[in-house]
């Protein structure tokens, strides 16, 4: 019993992790329609500023992981500008976007694999200390990282629902000629919704730095699963991403505990097979919100 | 007498030619030979990518992954029955085109774009784990090894010609795939899709057509080229070999028929002198990759049709 606790507890911490990068991952594609085959390194980028300036340029905790949203903020206006908007005129557009970022993603590995080395980085835990709730640890360090991440995920959704900004994403997520007729400048909401899927992602990237560790090549991974994330909760779907890597989290905690670690990536390919045989647009369909 | 040919038969031929009599006055250089026999595989694999991802417009990412399972499942084949290899590698091809069919095209055809892309990665990237898992046929982590060679006593000479027989059938039927009626109901899929099915094209039809065939030559490729090196080991599924693979049907030409063999010599040959610059050869190739995509987004083929037009203008100007 107290195994079941544990995993799922550990569950929904990776759940919850994983969420927030795949919710990166489904703002990309639910505006601009494109997948970003960077997104892993992104997420690795992000957690790489964070502990640079934490341990060499020496701010505080709350102070790096700020700077390096604001950071990432500027990488995803760069990236943008200089790739993503030209491919975008193109009539080729949905393919090319996946090579160029393809080639993006494993050009930054490569990049940053040379700058800080092969060696492995974490980020320190926010709190120290732990709980017992009925025989089951759990960290404070932990039960603050869902909380943030509960409390990104509705930040989010008021962002979409209240805000104007959030609208006229929605907007040219449901339909961009539409968009355009009212008067919203496709391009510019395209450049914001890819400024703040790159930044949440980063940002998902420096809490899971402190919760796992970082190398380059995790990046790859990763990325992957919020793939598989995304499209079990439904491609552009802000919630659905999130309830569905709190399931597919709890699900991989349960695998790695009853049956082997190896079989995790077997795991997530039947998942993901399942899903596309029987509902393949999703656990909540493919809308933003 | 050269305008009546055309330049571009010319070339082709000239470059077969270069290539059947290679060995024939540089029998020693055998590194030379090594590299063309690698090439072989390499543009076997790209120009079977090619058909995939830019005339079908499937966007499957498994392509590598295939041809490892070719690679494993011939020399699985020739190892434990004792069969002669020569046999296995066809047999495997349709083995490989089966599996991957199977698991990948039947479950995934049916949606649309970028479904089949994240499927067929998270295939790829299931493979190593399997490979893993199952050490005591395929030798687990450190590799497939003793993969029986073609014949006994063979020497790198006669690799190199079967290798050329492979690609020259291989590029041959891709060719006349292209120009066959499903390589029409692709285009007419492509630029019109609802005349296209309305006129009675069934797309999932001639998708799985396409996707068995170019996973059957995939499947080939990697069938030769795991007897010709003797081991075959996960790390072929790494990230190297991907870029390298998507990089040279990129610089080809997505989508134009000898695009990827084009992008395969200058690859396979490029990339032997990347190896000197040591670390930071995966950090060139994925920026190129992103610039041939902004700068170049029709590849080395642009030149040719560069070529063309100029010629064409010549023509126009001498009338």
């Amino acid at each position: 019993m107290e195994m079941l606790g544990e995993a799922m507890i550990s569950g929904i911490i990776m759940g919850s992790l994983f969420g927030a990068m795949a919710v990166g991952l489904t703002i990309i594609y639910g505006v601009i329609k494109m997948f970003n085959f960077a997104h892993g390194i992104i997420a690795i980028l992000g957690a790489y500023l964070a502990w640079w300036l934490f341990s060499s340029v020496h701010l505080n905790l709350i102070g790096a992981i700020a700077f390096s949203f604001f950071l990432m903020l500027l990488v995803g206006i760069l990236i943008f500008t200089l790739i993503i908007r030209v491919l975008l005129r193109t009539p080729r557009w949905p393919y090319s976007t996946i090579i160029a970022s393809i080639g993006l993603g494993i050009f930054l590995q490569n990049l940053l694999l040379q700058i800080f080395g092969p060696r492995i980085k974490s980020m320190p835990v926010f709190f120290e200390g732990n709980i017992k709730v009925g025989g089951i640890t759990i960290g404070w360090h932990e039960i603050s990282l869902i909380l943030i991440v509960l409390s990104l995920m509705l930040i989010l959704r008021i962002f979409f629902k209240k805000t104007t900004l959030g609208n006229a994403m929605r907007a040219v997520a449901q339909s961009p000629e539409g968009a355009k007729i009212v008067g919203i400048n496709t391009l510019k909401i395209f450049s914001y919704a890819y400024m703040m899927g790159i930044a949440v992602t980063g940002l998902s990237g420096v809490f899971l730095s402190t919760k796992c560790y970082v190398i380059p090549h995790r990046g790859w991974d990763w990325m992957v699963k919020g793939f598989i994330i995304v499209a079990f909760g439904g491609l552009g779907n802000v919630m659905g991403a999130y309830y569905a890597a709190l399931l597919l989290g709890i699900l991989e905690a349960l695998v790695v505990t009853y049956v082997g670690t190896v079989w995790v990536w077997n795991f997530w390919f039947v998942s993901f097979l399942v899903i596309l045989l029987i509902r393949p647009e999703g656990l909540l369909g493919g809308r933003m919100g | 007498m050269l305008n009546k040919i055309g330049w571009k038969k010319m070339a082709i031929w000239l470059s077969l030619l270069v290539i059947v009599l290679y060995p024939v006055f540089f029998h020693s250089n055998s590194y030379i030979m090594h590299i063309f026999i690698l090439f072989f595989c390499w543009a076997v694999l790209a120009s079977s990518w090619n058909l995939l991802f830019g005339y079908a417009g499937i966007w499957s990412l498994a392509q590598v992954g295939v041809f490892v399972i070719g690679a494993y499942s011939s020399g699985m084949m020739a190892k434990f029955t004792g069969i002669s290899p020569l046999i296995c590698i066809p047999l495997a091809a349709i083995l490989t085109a089966l599996i991957v069919t199977l698991f990948v095209g039947l479950p995934s055809l049916r949606l649309k774009g970028i479904y089949i892309c994240v499927f067929s990665l998270m295939f790829a990237d299931a493979l190593p784990s399997v490979l893993t898992q199952t050490r005591k046929w395929t030798g687990g982590g450190r590799g497939f090894h003793d993969i029986p060679p073609l014949w006994n006593n063979i020497s790198r000479v006669h690799y190199y010609y079967v290798g050329f027989a492979i690609f020259l059938i291989s590029l041959f039927i891709i060719y006349k795939i292209v120009n066959s009626s499903t390589g029409k109901a692709f285009i007419a899929l492509r630029d019109s899709r609802d005349f296209a099915l309305s006129l009675g094209i069934n797309e999932y039809k001639e998708r799985l057509k396409v996707f068995a065939l170019s996973s059957f030559f995939a499947g080939l490729a990697g069938a030769f080229y795991g007897h010709y090196l003797g081991h075959i080991s996960p790390s072929s599924l790494g990230i190297s070999p991907f870029l390298l693979a998507i990089a040279m049907m990129e610089m080809g030409g997505l989508g134009r028929f000898p695009g990827a063999v084009i992008g395969a010599v200058v690859l396979v040959f490029g990339s032997e002198l990347l190896r000197l610059t040591g670390m930071s050869r995966l950090t060139i190739l994925g920026a190129a990759v992103v610039l041939i995509m902004l700068f170049m987004p029709k590849g080395l083929m642009q030149i040719v049709d560069i070529i063309d037009n100029i010629k064409l203008r010549k023509n126009a100007i001498i009338k």
